[in-house]
């Protein structure tokens, strides 16, 4: 063999051999463990910690109430839609600190203004024409839509 | 002049050259054997990626454009103030077409005030001169071939085996390509973390067996969600496909989306 070839044969190994180790330690062992990504990764965004806790976590203490609310006009509704991220309320119900949002007009109001772009069979009113005097709650049940208060 | 190698010699060449093609494989089984014991496993405890396909459905005859999703995405994933949204709503205005001009339809007009996620006042323009109008939510089209993937340079955007396109935020460098390659618009690059966010079906709730933030809120269930792989026939997501027409957005782009829509017009995309 000519010596520059040899050289270039060794030249060629080295780098091949750098590169294959290089790649062995930079590659992270979970790369690859489903596809082309680190199979860490799904781990890591699975970690987060849940801020709504869903409906089932209401129902486990407020089963009378969820009752109701699954019984009428709003049993499609999420606990969690009108009162509020309840994760950390769930985890430690007892604290007084930790409370779920206040309920309010608006809350009512954000589904129930008429707005030409809602669908027309969802229940719709003028806000300024209807019965302003009064709390939404003096007339209605927003656990039991249908009933009377 | 010929250089003479002996047989000797030629055999170590030989022997050094195997060794050096081995050493690659040699090394890298002694590496996972070492971390092993110390990786964590690849999924949350429990929960086997190749054993869903999680998918969404929208229904926009449902969707009464109250926000809860939108805001409810904001603050479930921690995604930074200002206008970046994994999820938000659009509203669709089609005017209607000027008197005695030979269209159908009028003018198009679409909103979307803070991403819909305070929801949304009364539209700019008369009641009357309004011919249809809806809202439209959006997300992540979940695609089965997304451009997304495809575009990035390192391997940090990936299809997760059970459906959600996601990103490994230690290993997304920033450069944007993704957010150009998206066709619905639906990364953004985070001021904070300064690397491309996207909705991730609230990963950390779908594998903890809780549906995604913006489905858990959604008032009239306009968004459906389901598991393809474990749902029965009367599930949500069956009863989806059985009960409308569907369609998904932007259908000549190839990328074919898990997301379908029910109820929406052919100005939307």
């Amino acid at each position: 063999m000519p010596p520059q070839t040899f050289r270039l044969l060794l030249l060629v190994v080295g780098i091949v051999v750098t590169y294959s180790t290089a790649r062995c330690f930079l590659t992270p062992p979970s790369f690859g463990q489903y596809g082309w990504f680190r199979g860490e990764a799904l781990a890591e965004l699975g970690a987060r910690e849940p801020v709504y806790a869903g409906r089932k976590a209401c129902e486990e203490c407020h089963a009378d109430e969820f009752k109701k609310l699954v019984e009428h006009g709003h049993k499609t509704l999420s606990c969690e839609a009108c009162h509020g991220a309840a994760q950390a309320h769930a985890e430690d119900p007892d604290n007084p600190g930790v409370k779920l949002d206040k309920l309010h007009f608006s809350v009512c109001v954000r589904c129930h203004e008429a707005n030409p772009s809602r669908p027309k069979w969802h229940k719709q009113i003028v806000v300024k024409n209807h019965y302003t005097i009064a709390k939404c709650t003096e007339c209605h049940v927003p656990h039991m839509p249908e009933e009377a208060p | 002049m010929k250089s003479h190698v002996s047989r000797r010699g030629m055999m170590g060449r030989i022997g050094a050259v195997l060794a050096g093609l081995l050493a690659g494989p040699v090394a890298r089984t002694v590496r996972a054997a070492v971390s092993k014991g110390l990786a964590s496993a690849g999924a949350a405890p429990g929960y086997e990626p190749a054993k869903h396909k999680w998918v969404m459905a929208i229904d926009a005859n449902r969707c009464i454009g109250c926000g809860l999703c939108a805001q409810a995405c904001k603050s479930e994933n921690h995604v930074p103030a200002g206008p970046y949204y994994r999820t938000w709503i659009e509203r669709y205005i089609i005017l209607k077409p000027e008197a005695g001009a030979d269209r159908a339809r009028g003018e198009t007009l679409v909103d979307s005030p803070e991403g819909g996620m305070r929801g949304f006042g009364q539209p700019s323009v008369a009641a009357e001169r309004i011919q249809h109008s809806f809202f439209v939510p959006k997300l992540c089209n979940l695609c089965a071939h997304s451009p997304c993937t495809q575009a990035c340079p390192v391997g940090a955007t990936f299809d997760s085996p059970d459906g959600a396109v996601l990103i490994d935020p230690k290993y997304c460098i920033g450069c944007g390509f993704c957010i150009q390659a998206c066709p619905y618009g639906c990364r953004f690059l985070s001021p904070v973390t300064h690397t491309a966010e996207k909705c991730t079906l609230c990963y950390h709730r779908i594998t903890r067996g809780l549906k995604p933030a913006c489905v858990e809120v959604c008032p009239t269930q306009a968004r459906v969600f389901g598991d393809l792989k474990n749902s029965a026939p009367e599930d949500p997501i069956r009863q989806f496909y059985q009960n409308n027409l569907v369609q998904a957005l932007k259908p000549q782009l190839g990328t074919d989306p898990r997301l379908f829509y029910a109820g929406i017009d052919k100005e939307v995309r």
